[in-house]
């Protein structure tokens, strides 16, 4: 079983990369998910967000000036999302798309007009966030294992414990999640429903662009055309496996990045074709959406006729 | 469905000026003269036959995903995965143009065809039945399968259909597969027509036909009204209207990428990147869910496209700000409370009433 | 009675509120005293419901004050009563699927801990607690959606008690309920009041109302019918306060002449959606020439009754015989074609598609037919001649046909429906509340038709749960109760008072 062989820490450590975004915007989708909005706009976040966050590094020369542009510019995004949905009565999914056919034009349009670059944009003067070294795991075997990341990489395992108990051990969470399932009983119990899918909407644009800066700032320093490359509608795929819960959806991103990850490891390199193991976690989703859907299906069962009555 | 009604006309115009606004905002702010601009603008759009069969050229994937997604909204399904059909459509009507060596011109285009649009339907088999018998979303199914079929084509032409040993293609079309290009300074083919024939079709069908009124007879609307009560009230199984539907929006999307195969790349290669499949969707709620309205505004952004193309090319601005404005007008339009806050103006509500008796 | 329960718990003094075109409370007068039962009774639409909503925060009365514990208050949203010690228990359930009893029972209000997080464990042990005192059997742990409905319903009262209610009002309670369930909610409602509680208990149930309530209040047309201790009352007396009326309004009609059976349905049990029985083995004819009437209370299997002839639910034993032939395995399409026309009670999501045309909702019946349409092709011109005749002979104010169906009002979707319906000439028309949420003069037109369809020889099965309406229109009338018939009456005999008490399920 020689392609055994790609299992090995640099595996690990790739799954983490590449599981980052899609469990940033997983974590985004599942809140909104949970407060019943089904946001398909997070791609558009956060392509937004990794343009913006690359073009102000560039200007500013500092990281983390570029950090919190990206990040305004997905909430930016993240808002006018909310006002096109909640309160201009636009379609959510409609808004969704239309969110994302417009940012990738829209980077396009600034990548040209400000840079007058097509493709990609690289220079030495975008500042990228640089990797954590953590301390005490010097010299030990667990310094290959976890040091090193990013920020962004340590942010999903600290939101996945957050959200958790955000979600399972809160008022907001419990609020959140009757929102989303019954937005009658929630109103009854004096939750006002459109300010928590506001705040999912919002949150989740937090969300989307930690992950756009992620990916233009952390995992590479440069930005590309189209870059977010349907990250967006995969962490919403990933929070659907996950059932919409935190843990959920951190383990159904991780299962994406693992394919990722195995997927890139083998091109061109063994038989087996990496495309075919990228499929694998799509073809789980759907098992999963199935079960879902088939035990809300067949719930009701007949009480039997009593004809003695 | 509703005849145009005066205040979606006024909408969509009032949109048309603001995005024109916003439009002539970014020209002056980066720097540019936008009258100059809308002339260029006029110019690669509609001076000169190349460029008219350009606007004609690029036009014709937009009709038929805007076919597609009206199709598929129209029975009450939210069918995003058009992108999805597209990509495997090209495909397997590329694998028939360079497999079937007999044939003649009609025949074998024919074939092509046909095999593009069986498999454009089967790929949205599965959503259609998953909603039907499973409850699982349209939504969510077909987005997972736009990425499924992405990862399935690029496996195929890297393996089973990959001739050039260099480059991870298919082989060419055969030259009797071709859709033809008659002009030899366009791309323009006749896949056009084909595009156009199925847009008068789609109105035919469901307007028209009493195989269409069932298929509608339980959406209509804008979207997600499956499963309806109307339609088993009348005895209508609604469940085999969701089904067909989809199927047929599925054919249509596998027709778009076919013909983009057969007349404009004669084969299939792993960088094709197709997005007609969502800009689709955009075209066909502007075009107001009808199959005539769609080929209009396809028409009508494909214009926009190749004359953002040549001011792209002849100065400095970018071709985006056309589907930047288009986003823009979509924002406008797809905004209901906009157009029923409408009704509050006297002046709108009689106009309402005197064109709706126009139509009578 | 000592002198603690003379409090007043509830004061309402001339509250009047009114909706476009009717007016749903008139000058009400209603009081409640602490730790009593009191039954509110009435039929549909008798303002009951109105009532309640404005106490409980989610109506303004237009006129009129209400008074809490001896003080007057405005209650302009949920949460201002529910301040007040007021909890509803809603006759449809507003829980959290997923949740379980206790997260249900918490939300919103859930004790924490000093680091903020729920502490779920004192929740669970309080809404034991609760439970236990009041004698309510709910598992904390259960989720809802595996719950049963008395359960639910349990989990919904001890809402409001976690909300430290005093005030506890239950709209209907025992519709959901089967007859054990029901007794044990009459036992809980009991430890209710031991403890101090007061409950307000809406019902059209007399039976019920005798069982278990100290002060009974009669509604009928937005009004106050009448007050009284239960013991100095009568079920009579009520049934009598409750429908009321001295004559039925009059439909001008000739005396039916029946010929053939045309439908004849045979020990026929159904179940609702929900999987309990909701028909009960009915046996019943209705033949050429004549109305038949059901009357009953909504929600007693009217319903279910309706979409089992009609083709829209699965019978679960019986027959159905249509001219004879069983129709039962037939689609809607099919038995429309042998000449059932059914008018649905739901008409904006059944009887119509709002977001089609009109001529679209007109030719549903009819669009595969010749002229309509020949080999699949629709002739649009055919089709609008067909639609504005029916447009005119059906009175359907409207502009034009082509404008969408679901901008019309009420009465003249209704008209569409009718129109359709009646366009195909039926052997049995089943007309299911057809007069609901139209205006009067609208009411006496489809009144009218109706009975011209039987004067053509033609027979009718209609559903209505005003009485009103099928006293003046059926020519013979049978009373459903909880799935079965009481008893069949002849309109022009019967007496109010004996009508009030088969509706109530008291055979005479």
């Amino acid at each position: 079983m020689e392609w055994l062989e790609v299992f090995d820490i640099s595996l690990f450590r790739s799954v983490l990369r590449s599981m980052t975004p899609i469990a940033l915007i997983g974590f985004g989708a599942a809140m909104c998910s949970a407060s019943g909005v089904l946001n398909i706009g997070l791609e558009g976040k956060m392509l937004n967000a990794a343009f913006i966050g690359v073009a102000a590094s560039y200007y500013s020369g500092s990281a983390l000036t570029g950090f919190i542009a990206g990040v305004s510019a997905g909430v930016l995004t993240a808002i006018l999302f909310g006002v096109l949905s909640f309160n201009l009565g636009a379609d959510e999914v409609l808004a969704g798309l239309a969110i994302n056919i417009f940012a990738i034009a829209f980077t396009r349009y600034l990548l040209e007009t400000l840079f007058d670059r097509r493709g990609f944009f690289s220079d030495p003067s975008i500042q990228g966030i640089d990797p954590i070294e953590i301390e005490f795991l010097k010299d030990t075997r667990f310094e290959l294992i976890f040091s090193g990341f990013t920020p962004s990489v340590y942010l999903v395992f600290f939101l996945a414990i957050l959200l958790y108990f955000v979600y399972y051990k809160t008022r907001l969470g419990t609020a959140i999640r009757a929102t989303g399932e019954n937005p009658e009983a929630a109103e009854d119990a004096g939750i006002n429903t459109l300010r928590m899918k506001w705040l999912t909407v919002i949150f989740s644009g937090v969300l989307a662009g930690i992950g756009g800066t992620f990916l233009s700032l952390e995992n590479m320093t440069l930005f590309t055309e189209g870059m977010s490359a349907g990250k967006g509608y995969i962490g919403l795929v990933a929070s659907s496996f996950g059932f919409n819960t935190p843990l959920g959806t951190f383990g159904a991103s991780g299962f994406f990045g693992l394919g990722d990850a195995i997927g890139i490891r083998l091109q061109g390199v063994y038989e087996l074709d990496s495309r075919l193991v990228l499929m694998i976690p799509y073809a789980l989703t759907v098992v999963v959406l199935i079960l879902i859907g088939v035990r809300q299906r067949y719930r009701v069962r007949r009480v039997p006729i009593d004809i003695s009555e | 469905m509703e005849k145009f009604s005066f205040k979606d006309i006024l909408v969509l115009i009032a949109g048309l000026f603001i995005t024109a606004g916003v439009a002539y905002a970014i020209l002056t702010v980066t720097g540019f003269i936008p009258t100059d601009i809308a002339k260029l603008f006029y110019e690669g759009a509609f001076v000169g036959q190349r460029n008219i069969l350009n606007t004609l050229n690029i036009a014709t994937p937009y009709i038929l995903t805007s076919v597609a997604t009206v199709i598929s909204f129209r029975v009450g399904m939210f069918n995003i995965g058009i992108n999805g059909s597209m990509y495997v459509g090209a495909l397997y009507a590329a694998w028939a143009g360079y497999r079937f060596t007999t044939l003649g011109h009609l025949s074998h285009v024919s074939l092509c065809i046909f095999i593009g649009m069986l498999v454009g339907a089967l790929w949205m088999l599965m959503p259609a039945l998953l909603r039907v018998y499973a409850g699982v979303s349209e939504i969510i199914s077909t987005i997972i399968l736009n990425f499924v079929a992405v990862l399935f084509v690029s496996y195929m032409c890297n393996g089973p259909f990959r001739a050039a040993p260099i480059a991870p293609t298919t082989a060419r079309i055969l030259e009797t597969a071709e859709l033809k290009q008659y002009f030899p300074n366009s791309e323009f083919h006749t896949g056009f027509f084909i595009a156009v024939f199925v847009a008068f079709a789609a109105y035919f069908v469901l307007n028209k036909t009493t195989f269409g009124y069932e298929l509608r007879s339980g959406g209509d609307g804008l979207v997600g009204f499956y499963p309806s009560r109307y339609s088993s009230y009348l005895g209508i199984p609604s469940d085999r209207s969701a089904i067909t539907g989809m199927l047929i929006s599925g054919a249509i999307g596998g027709l778009a990428g076919a013909v983009i195969v057969l007349g404009n790349t004669r084969n299939f290669y792993q960088e094709m990147a197709f997005n007609q499949g969502f800009d689709g969707i955009l075209i066909a709620i502007i075009g107001k869910l009808e199959p005539l309205g769609g080929l209009i505004s396809s028409l009508f952004y494909a214009a926009l496209k190749n004359g953002g193309l040549f001011v792209d090319y002849k100065t400095e601005v970018s071709r985006e700000i056309v589907v930047i404005l288009m986003s823009i007008l979509i924002f406008f339009v797809s905004a209901q409370k906009i157009v029923s806050s409408l009704e509050r103006f006297e002046f709108v509500k009689k106009l309402d009433k005197f064109f709706s008796r126009k139509v009578k | 009675m000592n002198k603690k329960q003379k409090e007043l718990a509830i004061e309402v003094k001339g509250i009047t509120k009114s909706y476009p075109g009717v007016v749903a409370n008139k000058s009400v007068d209603f009081t409640v005293n602490k730790g009593e039962i009191h039954a509110l009774v009435g039929e549909n639409g008798a303002g009951k419901s109105t009532l309640m909503k404005i106490l409980y925060g989610i109506e303004q009365p237009d006129e009129g004050e209400v008074s809490v514990n001896g003080n007057v208050v405005q209650i302009n949203k949920v949460d201002a009563a529910i301040k007040l010690g007021i909890g509803m228990v809603h006759q449809e359930f507003h829980l959290v699927p997923s949740f379980t009893a206790a997260e249900n029972i918490g939300l919103g209000e859930e004790p924490r801990n000093s680091n903020g997080l729920i502490n779920w464990d004192k929740l669970n042990k309080d809404v034991s607690e609760i439970a236990e005192k009041y004698g309510l059997d709910v598992d904390p742990n259960l989720r809802m959606i595996d719950a049963s409905v008395g359960v639910q319903q349990r989990t919904e009262i001890l809402k409001t008690l976690y909300r430290n209610a005093d005030i506890l009002i239950l709209d209907e309670p025992t519709a959901v309920l089967t007859p054990q369930e029901t007794d044990e909610l009459f036992q809980v409602i009991r430890s209710l009041v031991d403890e101090g509680k007061t409950v307000i208990f809406i019902t059209h149930k007399l039976r019920e109302v005798m069982e278990i309530s100290d002060r009974v209040t009669v509604m009928r047309d937005g009004e106050v019918q009448g007050v009284s201790e239960t013991k100095k009352t009568s079920v009579k007396e009520l049934a009598n306060l409750m429908v009321g009326r001295e004559v039925f309004l009059q439909v001008k009609k000739e005396k039916s002449k029946p010929t053939d059976v045309v439908l004849e349905v045979k020990d026929l049990w159904v179940h609702d959606a929900r999987g309990l029985v909701a028909v009960k083995g009915v046996n019943f004819e209705v033949a050429k020439g004549e109305i038949v009437g059901i009357a009953g209370v909504d929600g007693n299997g009217q319903t279910e009754l309706v979409e089992a002839l009609a083709g829209l639910r699965d019978t679960s034993r019986g027959e159905i015989l249509f001219e004879g032939k069983n129709i039962e395995k037939n689609s809607p399409r099919q038995r429309r074609r042998e000449g059932l026309a059914h008018i649905p009670e739901d008409r904006s999501n059944t009887g119509l598609n709002v977001r089609l045309a009109i001529w679209e909702n007109l030719i549903g019946t009819s669009y595969f037919r010749s002229p309509l349409s020949r080999g699949g092709i629709v002739s649009m011109k055919n089709i609008l001649r067909h639609s504005n005749e029916l447009r005119e002979t059906f009175d359907i104010r409207s502009p034009g046909v082509t404008i969408r169906a679901g901008s019309l009002s009420g009465g003249n979707q209704q008209k569409v429906v009718v129109a359709r319906e009646l366009s195909e000439e039926p052997a049995l028309t089943i007309a299911s509340q057809p007069t609901r949420g139209v205006d009067i003069g609208n009411i006496e037109a489809i009144h009218e038709q109706i009975v011209e369809i039987r004067d053509s020889g033609k027979a009718v099965l209609l559903i209505s749960a005003e009485l009103d309406e099928v006293m003046s229109v059926a020519d013979r009338v049978g009373v459903i109760y909880e799935g079965e018939f009481v008893e069949w009456v002849d309109p022009s005999k019967v007496n109010q008072e004996q009508m009030g008490l088969y509706m109530a399920g008291i055979k005479g």
